[in-house]
């Protein structure tokens, strides 16, 4: 390999190597060995056909056993300061990947506070010009358009937007996302095979096979950003109607997803809906004996592609730190480091997805939905509790 | 009797027909604090604009949402006293085997999140959970649903008896047990000596406890939300969701004006409550074969409460996620920083609530009591809407301090002050002014009749409000995730960003510790009461 990523290789970077790669081996922070969790395919281990390709800027993954392409931390400016990050994103699935930055630069801090980023976008309007934020980090587009409805951001620079495919950011350029997530339907194994779960998700109230058997999240945001979806495409009516439909089949409700997808698992329902990387998630706990498996709708609300992103916030007191700070997180490790440890879709296409999951190009998501748009919760959250859903 | 203290004419009970200023100033100055952040409150709620509000609160969901929070505030309340009471008794006044562990292993369920507790349970008692599976070769095809009201209530009593506990247990230690010795000598049988004599004496001490469970009942979000059981707090939890910080708000209001509500209620029917306590012995009663059976209620309820999450963190610890990731390795600074935030909460809250509780015990009228009531609406509301409001505060008016421990603190003392108000004043209320005048008329100050006669009366209610205060305060997470520094990592925000990616397993080591630091904290605690717990 050229090494084109392996940079400074002092002690802290070395240690964190040893950690990242044994935290590979044991199979949960990456399924990329099939015989501990099996949720790998081909894509997952390093593929000849990778490592014979000689992009520019490819090299070995920081963080397990692959080679990756894109844009390496080590080509893109020195980050040094005080950076002040409101992270949305949990600790335990991106504080690695933070301190690794924060290491590999002598002269640049990052203090982290993290919480919910719903509650970090309330934090953020109280505090209102006196935030000492600089970057907000969040696990989805809407409370990042949220921001932007509030005017706290700033524009990123363009070359920084480039990254990524146009709709996967803000046409404003007032954010960008880092790392993909699919809406899905998981199911249970003993109880369906893939053809019984249709796919067209306004057809699912119809679905006999789905009584008393389906669960879903509605307090979550990413349950709501697909109704918002499923309001814009399908429009109101048809909505409530799909609402309604679905109760009637007796659809039970769960606290958040990751509790749909465990309870698909457990057999106490035969389906749901929930983000992707949940059943991965699953199948990288409980291994590949787990009868859970995922399905995909096809071009519509069902099947809505949402990001997880960054933006630079409008108190940011260095905004090319903060920005160049954003540049990090479409680098080729961190976004080999999101399809490794949280099972998302990277976002830049140099770096392919890991797990039993189908290309970014197979997924159907429907055209006509800009991410944007989907912070529009108000009528979401008015027809939720019309509905009774909520 | 001696319960039956003679008013004065004017209503006065002490000597002083008007509280000492000094302590009066103080006791202004709490409540001020308590209120400043709650007015930001009905500043950004009023914001929202009548129309909306008016739509908010017509809503047909909301006589549901009103019904089912006060169902659940009455039945876990009522559950709380069924259990607490009976075991301040039986680790006071009987000769239970292993007393001093019994009583630390009973108040521990009050650090444990409750939001951890309904996961657990969820997961051991829900279909297809742990149990299920466990008794489904015996036969077993379906047990009882834990999801909705029967779940949130068994959650929320197990998670919030403690209060009743602790705050009864402190008046059952500073009771005169020679007026039970007498009852007994007057040939009542334990039952009716317990009613006539003891019931009465403990009653204050019971609602103040009662009232701190069913107060938390109201304003805690994780346990319906994972019962799915549809109350007050998850509608403000889908506003804060949507990003209707405002609507929030306003809605967490209805919380403040139901608290009002209950506070007034319980004002009402607590009636002549002053109590007082003379000499103490320590007889205890006997309870032969019973002690045994005994020993198995504490056993039981602290089983359950504790050993279900514990066994279910721990039985997640094998499940391949041990080395995850360096984010959730264990820290031992993380106990160190628990313990720190959490016996300063404890001490500024004792020391704050000193003069409230002491004012409203000893003097009758209008500011005292008012006072008092004041000090339990940062009680009210929801942990994550106090945080918000001390976020302005901090990030507005005191930038010096925002984002530093010591405002941390202060949200705590906000949060938790009525833990500390309510057992103090439980324990001013059963010492017999005829005491400290005494002192007077011995050549004492006012000041040291206070420090030599009366604080050593109510320790046992000192104490145990500082024992509250320390063990909620270990355990507080939405104000907490606001206003810490950056990196300040405790064992509750620890066990949270496991428990919210999902890596259960890693959230039960420092569950433990928390247990067992808790626990010794207890042991510490009860010490310093200044008598044995034998």
């Amino acid at each position: 390999m050229d090494g084109a990523s392996g940079t400074s290789g002092g002690p802290s970077r070395r240690r964190f190597l040893e950690a990242a790669a044994a935290a590979g081996i044991i199979g949960v922070a990456g399924c990329n060995t099939p015989g501990s969790d099996g949720t790998a395919t081909e894509t997952s281990t390093a593929t000849p056909a990778a490592e014979s390709s000689e992009q520019i800027g490819s090299g070995r993954s920081p963080f397990g056993d692959r080679t990756v392409s894109g844009v390496s931390m080590s080509e893109m400016p020195d980050l040094s300061g005080e950076l002040t990050l409101y992270s949305g994103r949990g600790e335990a699935l991106v504080g690695e990947l933070i301190s690794y930055i924060e290491d590999l630069y002598p002269d640049l801090t990052v203090r982290p506070l993290y919480n919910n980023a719903a509650e970090l976008v309330s934090q953020l309007e109280t505090e209102g010009q006196n935030s000492p934020g600089d970057v907000f980090y969040s696990v989805n587009a809407g409370a990042l358009g949220a921001l932007e409805n509030r005017g706290r951001t700033q524009s990123l620079p363009q070359d920084v937007l480039e990254f990524v495919p146009q709709n996967f950011r803000a046409d404003s350029g007032a954010w960008i996302g880092t790392s993909g997530r699919a809406r899905s339907v998981p199911y249970n194994t003993d109880v369906l095979s893939a053809s019984d779960v249709p796919t067209d998700i306004m057809s699912f109230p119809d679905e006999s096979a789905f009584e008393d058997g389906f669960g879903w999240a509605p307090t979550y945001s990413s349950f709501q950003a697909f109704i918002t979806a499923m309001r814009l495409l399908e429009g109101e009516s048809a909505t409530r109607e799909w609402l309604t439909g679905m109760q009637e089949l007796g659809a039970s409700q769960y606290g958040d997803e990751f509790q749909v997808a465990r309870a698909v698992a457990d057999g106490e329902i035969s389906a749901g809906l929930t983000n992707h990387y949940y059943i991965q998630r699953v199948l990288a706990r409980r291994g590949l004996s787990a009868p859970v498996r995922t399905a995909f709708t096809q071009n519509d609300a069902g099947a809505i592609f949402n990001v997880a992103g960054a933006c630079v916030l409008d108190t940011a007191a260095d905004t090319t730190l903060a920005a160049n700070f954003v540049r990090h997180l479409l680098s080729a490790e961190a976004q080999d480091y999101f399809a490794r440890t949280t099972f998302e879709y990277p976002l830049v296409p140099a770096v392919e997805p890991i797990g039993r999951l189908p290309t970014i190009d197979e997924l159907n998501p429907p055209e006509e939905i800009d991410l944007s748009q989907l912070s529009d919760l108000e009528a979401t959250i008015d027809l939720l509790r019309e509905t009774g859903v909520l | 009797m001696a319960t039956e203290h003679q008013r004065t004419a004017d209503g006065d009970t002490d000597d002083d027909a008007s509280p000492p200023l000094g302590v009066s100033i103080a006791a202004a100055a709490v409540a001020a604090g308590v209120l400043l952040p709650v007015l930001w409150l009905f500043r950004t709620g009023l914001s929202v604009g009548l129309t909306e509000s008016l739509a908010l609160l017509t809503r047909p969901t909301t006589l549901q949402v009103f019904v089912n929070s006060a169902v659940l505030v009455v039945l876990s309340t009522a559950a709380c006293v069924l259990i607490g009471v009976p075991l301040a008794y039986l680790t006071v006044r009987t000769d239970i085997p292993f007393r001093r562990f019994w009583t630390v292993m009973v108040s521990l369920p009050l650090v444990i999140p409750s939001y951890v507790g309904a996961f657990a349970f969820v997961s051991a008692f829900g279909p297809q959970g742990g149990f299920q599976r466990l008794l489904a070769p015996l036969g077993v095809a379906k047990i009882p649903e834990i999801y909705g009201l029967q779940g949130s209530v068994l959650i929320l009593t197990l998670y919030t008896y403690p209060y009743v506990y602790i705050t009864a247990r402190a008046s059952l230690k500073s009771m005169d047990t020679t007026l039970i010795d007498a009852a007994r000598t007057l040939e009542h049988d334990r039952w009716e000596t317990f009613r006539r004599v003891t019931l009465p004496q403990i009653r204050p001490a019971v609602a103040a406890g009662a009232l701190l469970s069913g107060l938390y009942v109201l304003a805690d979000f994780g346990t319906p939300s994972i019962m799915r059981y549809d109350v007050f707090t998850r509608v403000i939890f889908v506003e804060f969701g949507s990003f209707g910080r405002d609507t929030a708000i306003l809605l967490s209001l209805q919380l403040v004006a139901v608290t009002v509500f209950i506070l007034w209620l319980e004002a009402r029917v607590r009636g002549e409550e002053r109590t007082t306590a003379g000499g103490r012995s320590r007889a205890t009663v006997s309870l032969g074969r019973w002690r045994y059976l005994a020993m198995g209620f504490a056993a039981l309820i602290a089983g359950l409460a504790l050993v279900v999450p514990v066994a279910i963190l721990l039985s997640w610890v094998g499940t391949g996620s041990a080395s995850v990731n360096q984010s959730l390795a264990f820290q031992w600074s993380y106990v160190s920083n628990s313990v720190l935030v959490a016996a300063a909460a404890a001490a500024v809250a004792v020391v704050a609530g000193l003069p409230v509780a002491y004012l409203s015990a000893r003097y009758d009228g209008i500011l005292p009591a008012t006072f008092e009531r004041i000090s339990y609406v940062g009680y009210a509301v929801p942990g994550v809407v106090l945080g918000l409001a001390l976020v302005y505060f901090g990030s507005q008016y005191a930038t010096p301090i925002y984002q530093t421990l010591y405002l941390l603190v202060f949200a705590y003392v906000i949060r938790f002050l009525p833990q500390s108000v309510g057992s103090l004043r439980a324990s001013f209320l059963s010492v017999d002014p005829s005491l400290p005048e005494a002192a007077r008329t011995l050549g004492q100050t006012s000041a040291g009749a206070f420090r030599h006669v009366t604080l050593p009366l109510v320790a046992p209610g000192l104490f145990g409000g500082a024992a509250l205060v320390f063990l909620t305060t270990m355990k507080e997470l939405p104000a907490t995730l606001l206003l810490r520094p950056s990196g300040f990592t405790t064992l509750v925000t620890h066990i949270w960003t496991a428990y919210e990616s999902g890596y259960f397993g890693q959230a039960a080591i420092p569950a433990l510790v928390l247990l067992f630091v808790s626990g010794l904290s207890m042991l510490v605690i009860l010490r310093q009461e200044g008598y044995d717990v034998k």
